[in-house]
């Protein structure tokens, strides 16, 4: 038993961790420019096609970031600029409208992706897939620990842009008084496009790292937004360490649970938990 | 007699011999001529007034987009070649078919809605089943209701213990039947290799509560204990935690009675965990092409079942494996390519023996006949239910083979199921 619990905690942690690279950007993006942009796991499983493409003509998903990252970076830009600053110009409740008009960006890459590979599920196979790593009884999946790492990597990198320079801390600034940052000479447009830049590249990272443990379809955006949601409120909107410790709660209550509940009970609890968090903080349990 | 003369003055001289016609024979001739003229003009009027002829409007609704798209446009794929072919071969009942697909993006309200419209807007003559089961499901009650034939998957078999008069499972995707040659294989393996310990996971819907009743039924008849009994809501964020208790209680058989990514999930689970049952139960997502086509070699050996398979014998299937080949490049035609073309051929069977669409007239005759299918023979009862299929399917070297029953057999079946490549 003790090392079924072992076994169950480090998967979990592993898996929690993914969920919270994907939750990272979606979470940074609401923070900053106040924008829900469902449109974020859409572009998770753009650059798992985009892996898949690659995969398929030899070249392993972990050397496809060196395309996947400033592809997705431009992309983030581009979006800002020409799809959610005009939209911003005209709207007057932009949450609400970026939630509609993502919503339907979301939609039209399902689409576009499933004209172009059809609908099909797509599964990446690389030599480490269904490989583990065997510490005693611990068997832990390579492709769940490359995940794990990508993820770390990346959260870090984040995490050092935004505390520890100077363009980082413009960003802060934004998110914690938008006014304030402005007087201050802050330009808003750039940090606001860097910050999408930053957001969609990790969500361009997050779909290269859940290409390694799921199979993945145009409509897979659709079960990823459930993760980044709950990841998201768990941890507080527009917190990044809150995503990160949020992301391997969920992970590891889910696969713990497990070993004391029936599994269909589990979704109850994570949500009834979810819940009560809410009514005990409303912004979630990391955000101050 | 009257003399006549061509009208050219000359000609009617031949070899020297005086050459003089009749009028009769005159008019033979010149209608002989002018209807040898006349031919290719009327078979090309015939061609437009067969063109011209109201077309039959058969409708349905599928889902072409959302998360059972992947399914859905094999469904659409197998209507829309019956219709192409149909339409080459003269068309039903004389008449053109016009086929209305509309995209129900994976909701069964949707489905329900759209279904309606067809029926009543569009007033289609002829209506197809939908996809998946809670849609088909969902849709018969619609069809009951506007006294429509209406031909399917089912939603398994409490959709068919309705008392509805005007749907047909032809042939059904009966999950409480899905296992059943499964069981009959494991049932000649000799009681010493049998498994001894069985462990379980299910995706917590219709479809997966339909194939555990299929389950529970065949470990009852085998006597094998049932040591993990699980089921899970979609979406499954990880399979370990399950199969690492399957392979602590030490079950020597696995069933996975889910869906393709969680499918995939636990299959890259247990190799990861070095978890080898004997053999491996997967229903339903091992039933798509991607199954093999997209897990390679770690979606050999589970063993599944199926109402239809693209290396039965049945007229028909020859010709739907070629089209896969030429059309999609695939070695076989997916089975729900199979099923799409199954339900309408079966629709066009009706229709062509009744020689009618009064759809009252065709439910009569579709319980009295016994229909001659790509799924073999079909002949329904009072609940619209052809009697139970029992093939078992085991993927072996990346093509899904028949193991069961044995005179279907195209290959051998492969147990216990070999230890994970590495």
């Amino acid at each position: 038993m003790p090392a079924q619990v072992l076994q169950a905690l480090v998967a979990g942690l592993l898996i929690g961790s993914v969920y919270a690279l994907l939750a990272a950007g979606f979470s940074l993006i609401w923070g900053v420019a106040h924008v829900i942009n469902i449109a974020h796991p859409a572009l998770a499983v753009g650059a798992a096609y985009m892996v898949y493409a690659l995969a398929t003509r030899g070249v392993d998903p972990m050397a496809s970031l060196a395309i996947v990252v400033p592809l997705f970076f431009a992309v983030g830009v581009g979006f800002h600029e020409w799809v959610i600053r005009p939209a911003a110009r005209r709207a007057s409740e932009l949450a609400l409208v970026s939630m509609v008009l993502t919503f339907g960006l979301a939609a039209a890459l399902e689409n576009a992706l499933a004209a172009v590979w059809g609908p099909g599920p797509r599964v990446v196979n690389v030599s480490y897939t269904g490989v583990a790593i065997r510490l005693g009884e611990l068997a832990l999946p390579v492709s769940h620990v490359a995940g794990a790492l990508l993820a770390a990597v990346t959260i870090t990198a984040l995490y050092l842009f935004l505390y520890k320079t100077f363009p980082g801390k413009a960003v802060r600034a934004v998110w914690q008084n938008r006014d304030g940052a402005a007087l201050c000479g802050v330009d808003l447009r750039q940090v606001t496009s860097l910050t999408y830049g930053l957001a969609v590249a990790s969500a361009g990272v997050a779909g290269v790292a859940l290409t390694l443990i799921y199979s993945f379809s145009p409509a897979s955006h659709l079960t990823w937004l459930i993760f980044v949601f709950l990841v998201v409120i768990v941890g507080g909107v527009g917190s990044l360490v809150g995503a990160v410790l949020a992301g391997m709660l969920v992970g590891a209550v889910i696969n713990l649970a497990a070993l004391v509940i029936p599994f269909a009970w589990v979704p109850f609890l994570l949500f009834a938990s979810l819940g009560i968090l809410l009514l005990w903080r409303p912004t979630g349990l990391f955000r101050r | 007699m009257v003399e006549v003369v061509p009208a050219m003055g000359e000609g009617h001289e031949r070899g020297g011999r005086d050459v003089r016609l009749s009028r009769r024979q005159f008019i033979k001739i010149a209608a002989l001529g002018g209807g040898a003229l006349m031919v290719p003009r009327l078979l090309h009027y015939g061609a437009w007034a067969w063109a011209q002829a109201k077309p039959i409007r058969v409708g349905c609704t599928l889902p072409l987009t959302g998360p059972f798209a992947d399914t859905g446009v094999w469904v659409e794929r197998g209507y829309r070649y019956w219709a192409e072919r149909t339409n080459q071969l003269g068309g039903l009942l004389g008449r053109p078919v016009e086929l209305i697909v509309l995209d129900d993006a994976s909701s069964a309200d949707r489905a329900v809605s759209l279904l309606e419209r067809l029926i009543t807007v569009d007033r289609v003559d002829l209506i197809l089943g939908g996809y998946p089961g809670t849609a088909a499901a969902a849709q018969m009650a619609v069809a009951e209701r506007y006294r429509k034939v209406y031909i399917s998957m089912g939603g398994h078999m409490a959709s068919f213990q309705r008392g509805f008069k005007y749907s047909f499972g032809g042939p059904p995707l009966m999950g409480q039947w899905w296992y059943e040659g499964a069981w009959r294989w494991l049932a000649n393996i000799p009681r010493e290799q049998r498994p001894t310990r069985a462990a379980a996971i299910t995706v917590n819907n219709p479809v997966g509560m339909a194939v555990r009743e299929s389950m529970l039924d065949g470990l009852k008849r085998l006597g094998i204990p049932l040591v993990m009994d699980e089921l899970y809501d979609l979406p499954l964020a990880s399979a370990e935690p399950l199969v690492s208790r399957a392979r602590a209680l030490g079950a020597d058989m696995f069933l996975a009675n889910g869906f393709f990514p969680d499918g995939v999930l636990t299959i890259r689970a247990m190799k990861a965990l070095d978890y080898n049952p004997k053999v491996i139960l997967q229903g339903v997502g091992s039933l798509i092409p991607e199954w093999v086509t997209q897990l390679g070699p770690d979606g050999d050996y589970v063993v599944s079942g199926t109402a239809i398979h693209p290396k039965l014998p049945f007229p028909g299937i020859a010709e739907l494996n070629k089209v896969a080949r030429e059309r999609w490049n695939l070695k076989w035609a997916p089975q729900y390519f199979l099923f799409g073309y199954a339900w309408a051929q079966l629709l066009q069977q009706a229709v062509e023996g009744a020689k009618s669409l009064n759809h009252a007239v065709l439910v009569r005759y579709m319980r009295q006949t016994t229909f001659k299918t790509i799924a073999g023979e079909l002949r329904f009862d009072e609940r619209g239910l052809p009697p139970p299929y029992e093939y078992a399917t085991q993927v072996i070297k990346g093509e899904s083979e028949l193991i069961w029953p044995p005179g279907r057999r195209s290959a051998q079946p492969v147990y216990p199921k070999p230890p994970w490549r590495r």
